[in-house]
């Protein structure tokens, strides 16, 4: 009947609660104060005694909770399915979360020093990471199934993880191209453009040509190409754009193509 | 609420193959099973060794002195990296190697199918790869732990990322700690009583709280640390030059904090000796306490002299002496197995050796730091704390070397040469010997020319760690001949237990060692092992556990149930069934 977590919140409870009356008879209590929450006589240090009794009554609280539902209790939980014993659920599953959790800490801290961006970066990646691995827990438990289990958690998920994963890489992608036409020159960019919309199609063509290829080829080249795109735009960002210089046509001052570009690194 | 979880009755289902050994990335990245993870930490953890070592033997040649040898291009530098050695060979190394080793061998150790919270134990082992990452390139960058010559702008940055990293690789040992405790607090199979848990679960159990006792300290440490970098500085890092980052920080490098790497130590070698000796211990409950008050003298976040010294008052020097008696005690039981058995004929195993130098090491370390709170000596502040440390710190890695050599089938599935073993723990041994001693005698700042040749000596010291971790690397990769006995059987339980436990679980189970153990009872396959353990006794017949497992209800709508069945039956509206 009495849980480990019964006993574990009870005992804090007594704990805490005792150790508030000793540190509000320590601290100047007087008479019966520090035990009767300060009704005859004074309680010693306010501060301490409230923070100290406070956590006393709501881990006495959380203990008698625990009881009155039965929380953690197999034998209980066994008697309401009528079986002699809850058999345990599957064990945890594998899972990408907890090196995106890790690596988006790592970022985070690195933003923290060097730039805003990484910093928000990372607590985006802390935050996803934390609401998927909370998803995955919850499914794990669901049945004792796993392939119901992770049917069931998909068809929670699913619907929010392809439109944020897809308008994600698309972003990237698009942001990352965009570095790359601005930093090579005209006929650089174009050239560019048709390597990557050249890379997109051969894919394409192959995946129709050979609907039963290896489903890691696949991943193997779309992974590559669009590492490659997003290196790419990581050091034509830091390159910079190419220069673009401004000038007003003559003899319209005030003319819609006053922001005409002239580009001059072909 | 896991926590109040009750431990697990039977072999939970996995979705990986128990005990399979990763094979590609995704299995790698993706993986939640304890002993893919223990590996992940024993990988990195010997790597860091491997750098460590090597940084040891350019920082020892750096102290040495010699003739045009300035090997970091200035006496900064020179300072930055011996604080990189000391913090890693602290916080680094040892914790990696430790948890690695816990996290394989302790879940099969009290009966359990999986580390608790497997996925914040992979989330730990994945962000203190990250961290030591940041930390180590960061003190490359320009940063590290202050400057002698101030602090400019930008080595402000690269001193908060080291100092960032250093808070992200305790916040991962932290969480890790929770993990490997709570497996021995909550997951121990049914029968197994906490006085009934095996000395190296029961020093990992120790040494995480220690940890946890500890570690929030050093972050907490951190946070005012970088806080004042950002909003100042103001006290640390100010213009003028300080090393006052070091001096707050470095209470972790010295005793009695530094004491907690050798507690898991004890553990191994209170596993190692009975089952090479063949002999139990003569009592386990004594050998725990010896453990237990290791761990007591071993928390050390109350005496940070940067705040205010108390390394003259009673209770650091009652904390310096104390902690030679539950080494020599447990030093001492289990001499008593080992004398009762006599000399083995033969090249004695690898885990013995590596076991007992641990033990002998972790006694002088023990030794010289009880010598370093005598005030009269005037040792603190001296390389005497770097004496006590590398002793300590050796020990450990000689006591976890022995462990990786004991369990190497359940970690690798295969043996491990007992040839290299053996150098390996020489090496170690040496190492750890001759920079800990010579770093004392240079604290005792004896006349003439012994400084300088302890100095030397600390040199060579070095160079037989890198020996050792270059040693321990190739034995690794080399198969000695496959495990036997199935040792990926992750609920079996493994190593001596008390006599009380081996009677209810009706034999003597130990992993295969190179040398056959001169035990009475064979070991018996694992099969044999599970009729008769007391998993069967809490079992129910097969029929009722099928038939509710294949129809078996949502998780969530039994907690729901039961939760609407308590309200119901507190407020009376729902009479409670009979029988």
């Amino acid at each position: 009947m009495f849980t480990t977590g019964f006993k574990f919140y009870f005992g804090l409870a007594v704990a805490l609660v005792l150790s508030a009356v000793v540190y509000g008879y320590a601290t100047g209590g007087e008479h019966v104060g520090p035990v009767t929450w300060g009704w005859k006589g004074g309680v010693g240090d306010h501060v301490g005694y409230t923070m100290l009794m406070a956590g006393g009554v709501v881990a006495s609280a959380v203990s008698f909770v625990i009881v009155a539902f039965r929380d953690a209790d197999p034998s209980a939980q066994a008697h309401y399915l009528g079986v002699d014993e809850i058999v345990p659920t599957a064990s945890v599953t594998g899972s990408y979360w907890p090196v995106v959790a890790a690596f988006g800490a790592g970022i985070g801290l690195l933003g923290l020093v060097l730039t805003p961006v990484l910093f928000v970066g990372g607590i985006v990646a802390c935050s996803i990471a934390a609401i998927e691995w909370m998803m995955d827990a919850w499914a794990d438990r669901a049945t004792g199934d796993a392939s119901a289990n992770a049917a069931l958690r998909d068809r929670v998920m699913a619907p929010f993880e392809i439109p944020v994963a897809a308008t994600l890489t698309v972003a990237v992608i698009v942001l990352a191209g965009s570095r790359i036409f601005l930093n090579a020159s005209k006929n650089g960019a174009v050239l560019w453009a048709a390597l990557i919309a050249i890379a997109i199609f051969g894919i394409g063509i192959l995946y129709a040509a050979k609907p039963k290829m290896n489903r890691n080829v696949v991943a193997g080249l779309v992974l590559t190409c669009g590492l490659a795109v997003i290196a790419g735009g990581i050091v034509a960002g830091v390159d910079g754009e190419r220069e673009f210089h401004h000038h007003v046509p003559h003899g319209d001052d005030h003319g819609d193509d006053s922001h005409a570009e002239d580009d001059h690194s072909e | 609420m896991t926590m109040t979880e009750s431990p697990p009755t039977e072999a939970a289902e996995s979705t990986e193959p128990a005990g399979a050994v990763p094979g590609g990335l995704y299995d790698v990245l993706t993986t939640s099973d304890h002993k893919a993870i223990g590996r992940i930490w024993l990988r990195l953890g010997l790597l860091l060794l491997a750098g460590v070592a090597v940084l040891g033997v350019l920082v020892a040649l750096e102290d040495t002195s010699a003739d045009g040898i300035d090997v970091f291009g200035g006496a900064n530098a020179a300072w930055q990296m011996n604080g990189l050695y000391s913090f890693s060979l602290v916080l680094l190394v040892v914790p990696a190697l430790t948890i690695g080793l816990a996290t394989t061998v302790v879940p099969m150790q009290v009966g359990s199918s999986n580390i608790a919270f497997p996925r914040a134990a992979a989330a730990a082992a994945w962000g203190f790869m990250v961290g030591a990452a940041i930390m180590v390139i960061s003190v490359f960058a320009g940063g590290g732990w202050g400057a002698l010559d101030g602090v400019s702008g930008g080595e402000a940055d690269a001193i908060e990322l080291t100092l960032l990293g250093m808070g992200m690789v305790a916040s991962s040992v932290l969480l890790a700690s929770v993990c490997l405790a709570t497996t021995v607090l909550s997951l121990r199979t049914p029968g197994m009583g906490l006085t009934k848990t095996p000395l190296f679960a029961w020093s990992i159990l120790v040494t995480t709280s220690v940890w946890i006792l500890t570690l929030p300290v050093l972050i907490a440490n951190l946070i005012v640390i970088v806080v004042d970098l950002r909003g100042g500085p103001l006290l640390f890092g100010a213009p003028e030059g300080s090393t006052m980052i070091y001096d707050q920080l470095a209470w972790i490098l010295e005793q009695p904090a530094v004491f907690v790497l050798g507690i898991p130590v004890l553990g191994i070698i209170g596993s190692i000796v009975p089952v090479v000796a063949g002999s139990r211990h003569i009592t386990h409950a004594g050998l725990m306490a010896a453990i237990g008050v290791a761990g007591l003298l071993a928390i050390g976040g109350w005496s940070q002299p940067a705040f205010s010294d108390q390394r003259d008052e009673l209770l650091f020097v009652a904390f310096g002496l104390l902690a030679v008696m539950p080494v020599l005690a447990s030093l001492a039981l289990n001499s008593l197995p080992l004398a009762k058995a006599g000399v083995p004929p033969g090249p004695p195993p690898a885990q013995l050796l590596g076991a007992l130098g641990a033990g002998l090491l972790l006694l002088l370390g023990a030794a010289a730091g009880a010598l370093r709170v005598i005030d009269p000596l005037e040792l603190i502040g001296t390389n005497a704390d770097a004496g006590v440390g590398h002793l300590v710190a050796f020990a450990a890695v000689v006591g976890l070397a022995a462990g990786m050599w004991f369990w190497a089938p359940k970690i690798g599935g295969h043996q491990l040469s007992n040839v290299l073993g053996l150098g390996v723990m020489l090496d170690f041994m040496g190492a750890g010997l001759l920079m800990g001693a010579a770093h004392l005698l240079i604290g005792f700042d004896f006349a003439g020319g012994l400084n300088d040749a302890m100095l030397w000596v600390v040199f060579f010291g070095a160079i037989l760690a890198t020996l050792g971790a270059l040693g321990v690397s190739a034995a690794a990769r080399r198969n000695e001949g496959e495990a036997g006995d199935d040792p990926w059987v992750a609920t079996r339980l493994s190593g001596p237990l008390p006599r009380q436990f081996q009677r209810a679980t009706s034999s003597v189970l130990s992993p295969a060692s190179p040398q056959k153990p001169r035990c009475s009872t064979p070991p018996k396959r694992a099969t044999a092992t599970r009729e008769g353990s007391p998993h069967d006794r809490h079992r129910p017949p097969a029929s009722t556990s099928a038939a509710a497992s294949a129809h078996r209800p949502r998780w969530d709508t039994v907690r729901v149930g039961c939760l609407c069945d308590g309200l119901l039956r507190c407020l009376g509206a729902v009479p409670v069934a009979s029988g």
